[in-house]
Order: structure tokens, then C-alpha cells, then sequence
């Protein structure tokens, strides 16, 4: 619910509104895991009759099992496990995440995910320029800093595991590639849930969103997706040189950054409430400032922290109903 | 130039100082009392605080009476290229002061012994075959020195890697005592260190009741050693509540 205690201040009755909502919150929310939060060293219990699996964050200790760190703990058939909400990034294959290239290496690039190690996205596992599959030779090689340098945000899917723990990625779609004109927004891995669609086009807005499964977000104008495949190589020669000319004078109009900026600091205040990240939630807190008339800069203050509490709290109790 | 011939060659003498007790302290070792006016077996209030730092992996912040310090944990994150593989992880540990830390230091600085004896402390309990082929990131920073830094350096140390998620055996507690005369004094602050004649600091995991690490410097008879232990483990003990009281507030405010 709330991952820290708001670290903002507020007045007298901002505080009662606070710890109502958050009240209201915490009974609304399953009683299920209500007892399961633990920290390091305290005892998991068991049923030491049916077998059970050890997972992360427990260990033996004279028969008794502990947790080595602090979380919830969950259980999935025998397999008992403390599920860790501070930890890093876990990857799973096939998982939708953003990132930001550290470093051009030799036919790779490397790319930081908030993983314990960087990831690695191969020249071979990337989309060409021109939209043609060969193979990569050592001009294309040469020319891997005109497709990314240092820096640039890139999206990319989790293509498999290393022997040695490092992670390799892919993107070989077109939706898949470098992010441009936008904001780049970091929340906590546990505040992002694995679903079906990861990428979000909010037609009223003409807004793109990309929520990263590693917590790294990304907000920005809307590109259309075009297949190269699909035009003609003069066409495409064409539109090639056209962007590459028109990218220093391009820009994008003041309310798509406005709306840009909204949508970002509404990502902010649900992460630090902690409260899990949709678009869903996402486009109810962006609604919310827009009726209340709250500046984009006044959202990060304590009042509209305390009015997003009492509204997912309502929000909660109406879904409960249905 | 040459010596007078008869005359004594000049020599250096050093002038022999004796190290003056402070005025607090008595001739008497009974009247002594504690510049705070605590107990000698009596510890400073301690604050602690989780998630002080939020671009970090997991942080801690510690007051111990006038001893102010502040953790960071980044990681774990991959171990630099000029590193050799290894299929355990690494620690590396950072303890430095601010420039207002203390009157006498004048300039923030890096105590690369502190580093060292908090690596050792913090080693034996992180799991460190987890994370195999990364680093785990500990930076410590004095903001006030108000006397038994080290030791509340590493207990803040430990709170963080529990924030961060960082696999252990279990939490480490440090207490620090200092004999002066024949009175032993738990938790001394800057005045006692000053004048101590010998100091004592033990590093334990309260739960597991074991020593990651013992400091013994000056001087120390074998019955000071065994009470200064006893009263070590005494006070990490309820150290270790505090600390998990403070974990189970930041987890209970996280349990969805």
C-alpha cells in the first residue's frame, strides 16, 4: 500500500485526511497477507510434515526456517519464498522493459534495466535502418552509434539468459526501438504488474506510454509506427534524409509537453504512495488534477498526495461493490 | 656549525606529557559522571530511520545522542571490467566525514581505515554467494561525530542492505565500550574517547548470537574483557529490537 511513510509535510487536517484514507485502504485490501510481512531472521511458519520448497530470501536454520530479508511472504503450492519490495528488478523472457544505453561495445550495446547486471542488446537481435534482414557486417558495425549512442533511451523485450546471470535483449519489431521526445520516470519494480499490453496510446491525449516491467516508464509524443518493408526504397531514402534533416527543428507543442509533464508527475505521486501503476490508476489521477484545476507544478504537493489517497481509496470501495 | 669545544652537544628531550583527564573526571574513580549525565551502563537514545535517501537501493539513518550518520546501499550492480570473474560478490564499503562532521577534522575526509573495518564487519553476514559477479555498494557518511562512530556506522549499515533487499544472515549490532580507570563505560561519546585508556568494540548478530568482529585496543585485564563482552552483547540485544521494530514499521506500511 503505502511503500514509506509520506515523506512531505502536512498540515493537521491533511494528516487526518491521510491516515483515514489510508485506513480505509487497509481494510479494503485482502487480509490474506496481513500477518506474512517479515524481516530478516524472524521464523516462516511451516508445516514440517508436507515437504516444502526453500525459496529466495529463506534459509535453514536448526530446522526452523528463516527469512533472510525483509518482505512478504508468499507461497505457491509447497514452494515458500519472501518476496522482497525494495529489491532490484527480477527478469522474466519475453517482459517489455525500458532502459537506458551505458555503453557501445563490440556488436552490442549495453544497456542499464535497474538489473542487478546491465543488459546486453546484440546488433544481430536489432531492427536495421533500412528494414531489410541480412546479415550484419562490420560497416553496419561501424554505423552502430547513428542507431544508438550513450545515454539514449531504448525499449526492448527480454530475449533469454546468459549462463553467467546476464541478460540479453531484443528488438526486432518496430514498436521496439529508440524513445524519443518524452520523460523518462523510475518507480519501483514492485509498483509495476506483468500484463498483456505494456504499451498504451492515449488517443485523446496523443500521448505514447510504455510501462517498463523493470519500473522504468516512459512518457512521451505519440509516433506513428511505420513498416519500411511497406515503402518504397526511394520513398524510404526519401523519408530517411527528411527526418534526419528536420530532426534539429522538429519540437513538440506546448500542451503535448504540458500533458507530458502532467502524466509524469501523476506516475510520480501513485509511486510514492505506492500504489500499483496502470494505466487505469494513471489516467484517474491525470482526470483528477485536470477537474480540480491543480497546476502541473502543484501536484507534487502534500494537498493533491492526500486527495489521490482518498480517491483510490474510493475508487477500491466502488470496485469492491461490483 | 661547529661545537664549542667542552660544551655538551645539544640533545632533543621530549617533553614527557601526561595525558590530562578532563574535568568531568575526578581523582576519584567512583565520583566520575558521564559528560551527558548518563549511567556508565547506560546507552545514548537511539533514532533510526529507513528510506532517508530515495535514489539509493535501500538507506538508513542513525542518531546515536550527538553521533549523526547516513547510509546509502547502490546495488547490486555488475562488478567493474578490470574485475576479475568471481562467483561470489562483492562488498566495497566507503566511510567518510563532512566537513562540519567535527571541530577538529576541519575538512570532510575519507577514512579508509573506517571502510576497512566496516568491509569486515559487513562481510560475514551478507550472502554474498547470491549475487554473484556484482557489487554491492555501501557509502556511509558522518554528518555529526559525537563519539562511537564506527559502531553506529555499522549497525546503520546493516538497517540499510535490509532495506535494500540484500540477502543476510542477519542483522549486525555494534556496541563500543571504553575503560577508563577501572570503570567501564558503554557507548562513550567524543570527551571519553579522548581520555580512555583502552577501548573495546564488538560487532554481533543478535539473533544468531555470534561475532562477526572484535576491536580490543589499550589497555585491558581479562575480567574488563569478559564484563565489557557481557555488557556488549547486553546492549546489542536491545539494539537488535530497535532495529527490528524500525524494519517492521517500514514493512508493515508496505504489506498491501
Amino acid at each position: 500500500m503505502v511503500m514509506r511513510k509520506l515523506q512531505l509535510p502536512l498540515s493537521q487536517t491533511q494528516k487526518v485526511r491521510f491516515e483515514r484514507a489510508i485506513e480505509r485502504l487497509q481494510s479494503l485490501s485482502s487480509s490474506a497477507n496481513s500477518d506474512a510481512s517479515v524481516i530478516v531472521t524472524d521464523s516462516i511458519p511451516v508445516n514440517h510434515d508436507d515437504a516444502f520448497l526453500k525459496g529466495h530470501g529463506t534459509s535453514e536454520v536448526d530446522g526452523e526456517l528463516l527469512a533472510t530479508v525483509c518482505g512478504v511472504v508468499e507461497r505457491v503450492d509447497k514452494l515458500v519464498y519472501v518476496r522482497t519490495l525494495r529489491a532490484r528488478y527480477k527478469p522474466e523472457v519475453g517482459d517489455i522493459v525500458v532502459g537506458r544505453v551505458i555503453e557501445v561495445a563490440q556488436k552490442r550495446w549495453r544497456v542499464e534495466l535497474n538489473f542487478n547486471q546491465d543488459g546486453v542488446l546484440m546488433l544481430s537481435s536489432m531492427n536495421m535502418p533500412d528494414g531489410i534482414q541480412r546479415r550484419r557486417t562490420s560497416v553496419d558495425e561501424l554505423n552502430m552509434r547513428n542507431i544508438f549512442v550513450e545515454h539514449d533511451v531504448v525499449c526492448a523485450e527480454v530475449r533469454n539468459f546468459q549462463h553467467d546471470g546476464s541478460l540479453q535483449l531484443q528488438a526486432r519489431s518496430q514498436k521496439y526501438g529508440k524513445l524519443e521526445k518524452g520523460q523518462l520516470l523510475k518507480v519501483d519494480p514492485y509498483l509495476v504488474k506483468r500484463s498483456k499490453h505494456h504499451f498504451h496510446y492515449v488517443e485523446s491525449l496523443g500521448i505514447d506510454l510504455i510501462i517498463g516491467c523493470n519500473g522504468f516508464i516512459w512518457v512521451g509524443e505519440h509516433v506513428e509506427v511505420r513498416d519500411p518493408m511497406a515503402i518504397d526504397d526511394q520513398k524510404d531514402e526519401e523519408m530517411i534524409s527528411s527526418s534526419s534533416t528536420g530532426k534539429e527543428q522538429s519540437h513538440i507543442p506546448l500542451e503535448t509537453r504540458q500533458t507530458i509533464c502532467r502524466i509524469g508527475n501523476a506516475i510520480r505521486v501513485l509511486s510514492n504512495l505506492g500504489f500499483t501503476v496502470t494505466l487505469e490508476v494513471i489516467m484517474e489521477t491525470v482526470n483528477l488534477s485536470n477537474s480540480k484545476n491543480i497546476d502541473i507544478h502543484d501536484m507534487l504537493g502534500s494537498e493533491f498526495h492526500v486527495v489521490v489517497a482518498e480517491n483510490e481509496a474510493e475508487r477500491r470501495r466502488t470496485k469492491r461493490k461490483k | 656549525m661547529a661545537a664549542k669545544p667542552g660544551a655538551a652537544t645539544p640533545t632533543y628531550s621530549p617533553k614527557i606529557v601526561g595525558r590530562s583527564r578532563l574535568p568531568i573526571f575526578k581523582d576519584s574513580d567512583l565520583d566520575w559522571s558521564r559528560p551527558d549525565g548518563r549511567g556508565f551502563h547506560q546507552c545514548r537514545p537511539a533514532l533510526l530511520q529507513t528510506g532517508a535517501v530515495s535514489s539509493a537501493s535501500g538507506s538508513a539513518y542513525a542518531e546515536f545522542g550527538n553521533t549523526k550518520v547516513i547510509v546509502s546501499v547502490f546495488g547490486p550492480r555488475e562488478s567493474k571490467k578490470a574485475m576479475v570473474y568471481s562467483d561470489v560478490g562483492r562488498l566495497n564499503c566507503n566511510v567518510s566525514y563532512t566537513n562540519f562532521a567535527s571541530p577538529t577534522l576541519g575538512q570532510g575526509t575519507d577514512h579508509k581505515e573506517y571502510s576497512s573495518m566496516l568491509h569486515k564487519a559487513l562481510e560475514g553476514v551478507i550472502m554474498m554467494e547470491t549475487f554473484p559477479k556484482t557489487t554491492v555498494d555501501v557509502f556511509a557518511l558522518v554528518l555529526e561525530s559525537g563519539g562511537s562512530d564506527l559502531s553506529v556506522l555499522i549497525s546503520c549499515a546493516s538497517l540499510a542492505l535490509a532495506d535494500a533487499g540484500i540477502m543476510m544472515y542477519d542483522l549486525i549490532t555494534a556496541v563500543s565500550v571504553s575503560c577508563i580507570g577501572k570503570s567501564l563505560m558503554i557507548d562513550p561519546v567524543t570527551e571519553e574517547e579522548g581520555c580512555e585508556d583502552g577501548s573495546f568494540m564488538m560487532t554481533c548478530m543478535p539473533s544468531r548470537y555470534e561475532i562477526t568482529q572484535l576491536t580490543i585496543t589499550g589497555e585491558w585485564t581479562t575480567p574488563n574483557i569478559n564484563e565489557a563482552m557481557q555488557l556488549c552483547l547486553d546492549a546489542s540485544s536491545k539494539l537488535g529490537e530497535i532495529m527490528r521494530d524500525c524494519l517492521k514499521q517500514s514493512a508493515s506500511a508496505s504489506d498491501e
